[in-house]
């Protein structure tokens, strides 16, 4: 086996530098139209909302299902180009390995989008909350009961979800958007046309094909009481009617098995994306 | 350098290969000839590592194509017959895509684009097809990968710029590279090539050097029906018949391939059997 092989950082500096040369005018491009795209939801959010048009469940809701279009839309199209012979070879063929043009898709469609995105967001945001709260100050908004409107803040995407723990920094939906990206990544090399619908349809039928198992086989196969969604807690019961005892998995074992199963689905999907690239034909 | 042993390959249920063998050498420009569909550009594209062997096996350069290592990538180069170029600046795309292959040399990227008379200051995307496949010609070559596949290089390219091709790929090969090209438009590869390899229902049907086969057949234009009727392939033209005959005089002809294609195609184990029986004596 010759001596870097799988990976340089030489390479993969050249691999990024030269998808950002060849694609430096797509993503200029993107991040105007999507903060147009942004400015117009957010003007019409003020136009609609006479109270806290842009509180941070608002502007949470904005971002994440903006970020999870524009993440998956983009990351249907990262290793499309595999699909057509012309393009397949012409990237298949650089002398690079499968790992680093792996990792330079996953740094674009992921990091680069998931950066590009929030900057484009506060770029939008932070004026738009600004303009909200003026307008809520000048029109001395009230809520019905008398109480004045209080002012919006800039949500930060860092902290927790809206209304709930806002102590917690681990972010769900951050998690969850990593999933996606790196399913739609897989989708991207799988197939070969129409990816983004088709990774849709491939993970509608796998979500169909786990509840039927979920809830015709492994409900009965755990014993009498237990939940099979979530394994982790129900009622052992006396006869019919009597709940006498809870039982719960503890928590040290369901918290950690949690986030194992969270953060770990993007590297079971980024090494299945690695071995379709390796086992590409064009 | 290259050596393909008992290549099996099919598109589903359609049998492309079933156990070619074919040993190709360094110092050599190999014209790939045969009927469309026969399958020359999956040879190619199994050579280069872009069509995995169902059965048998590839070696080039020490490597196993499949693989992709860079070290091979950077060894091999294939010119495929639909090839994409970025929206660029031609000299950006040299200037980008030339750092992964160490042997780039910037200056026969140059000189090759003279011969060609290509301009290098325009943007690849408002070249024509032949511009494009002429850039991309020119950065094949610049690469100095020891093993070139050409898939239909002259496709696209004016009567001119075939003439161009010829004299830049003639300056081109040396004793360390292997150039296969591709091609069932025979007519543009005479007088560059110095190996014939004719490939048909996945299999070899002809491969021999060109200096075999003047050393062994003669092509040249009779009006005398007797001899006519003797050859092993003839053609009758408005300038009397052009013959394929035995070269039992040690006769020097210029090697017409259109008319060697079509006598394999149809003579094809007369043809050999001739040069079997004489490199046996």
């Amino acid at each position: 086996m010759t001596k870097g092989q799988y990976f340089s950082f030489s390479r993969f500096h050249q691999l990024v530098t030269l998808h950002w040369g060849s694609q430096k005018r797509l993503y200029l491009l993107a991040l105007p139209a999507i903060a147009g795209l942004l400015v117009v939801w957010g003007i019409f959010l003020l136009f609609m909302d006479n109270y806290n048009p842009l509180d941070d469940g608002m502007q949470a809701f904005t971002y994440y299902w903006g970020l999870a279009l524009v993440g998956c839309l983009y990351s249907s199209t990262i290793f499309a180009g595999f699909g057509s012979k012309a393009h397949g070879i012409a990237w298949l063929g650089l002398p690079a390995s499968a790992l680093e043009k792996l990792l330079c898709g996953l740094l674009f469609s992921t990091i680069v989008v998931f950066i590009g995105f929030a900057v484009v967001f506060y770029l939008v945001d932070i004026p738009l909350v600004k303009i909200g709260n003026e307008l809520i100050e000048r029109q001395h908004r009230v809520w019905p009961g008398g109480y004045p409107v209080a002012p919006d803040v800039v949500w930060n995407l860092f902290h927790g979800l809206p209304g709930k723990n806002p102590d917690s920094d681990f972010h769900v939906l951050l998690v969850l958007y990593f999933i996606l990206q790196a399913m739609f990544a897989l989708g991207s090399v799988y197939f070969e046309r129409y990816a983004f619908i088709k990774t849709i349809i491939a993970f509608l039928v796998f979500a169909l094909v786990f509840l039927v198992l979920e809830k015709q086989v492994f409900a009965h196969i755990l014993p009498y009481g237990w939940k099979p969604f979530t394994l982790t807690n129900d009622w052992i019961t006396n006869g019919e009617t009597l709940r006498v005892k809870e039982v719960r998995v503890s928590t040290w074992i369901t918290g950690p098995l949690a986030v194992l199963l969270l953060l770990g689905i993007p590297p079971v999907f980024w090494i299945a994306t690695y071995f379709r690239i390796k086992e590409k034909q064009v | 350098m290259i050596s393909i042993a008992n290549l099996h390959f099919a598109y589903r249920r359609r049998p492309v290969f079933s156990g070619l063998d074919l040993e190709l050498r360094p110092g050599h420009i190999y014209g790939l000839l045969g009927r469309n569909g026969m399958g020359k550009s999956t040879l190619l594209r199994s050579i280069a590592g872009f069509l995995f062997p169902q059965q048998g096996s590839i070696d080039v350069l020490g490597h196993v194509p499949r693989r992709r290592q860079p070290a091979f990538l950077q060894r091999v180069f294939l010119l495929p017959e639909d090839f994409y170029l970025p929206p660029m600046a031609l000299e950006r795309w040299v200037t980008l895509y030339s750092v992964f292959y160490p042997r780039f040399d910037h200056g026969q990227f140059r000189r090759a684009a003279a011969g060609f008379e290509l301009h290098t200051d325009g943007r690849l995307d408002q070249m024509s097809y032949g511009q494009r496949k002429k850039a991309l010609i020119c950065f094949a070559l610049a690469t100095n990968a020891e093993v070139l596949l050409l898939d239909e290089p002259t496709n696209g390219l004016d009567i001119v710029s075939k003439g161009q091709f010829r004299k830049v790929m003639a300056g081109a090969v040396d004793e360390n590279k292997c150039i296969v090209i591709s091609t069932h438009q025979i007519k543009d590869l005479e007088n560059l090539i110095d190996r014939v390899t004719i490939i048909d229902e996945g299999k070899i049907l002809f491969d021999q050097t060109i200096d075999a086969i003047q050393e062994r057949l003669v092509f040249r234009l009779s009006y005398d029906p007797e001899e006519t009727a003797g050859a092993i392939y003839s053609e009758d033209s408005f300038r009397g018949s052009a013959l394929i005959l035995p070269n039992m005089e040690g006769e020097d002809s210029r090697p017409d391939l259109e008319m060697l294609y079509k006598a394999v195609m149809l003579r094809g184990e007369r043809i050999n059997g001739l040069f079997s029986k004489i490199s046996k004596r």
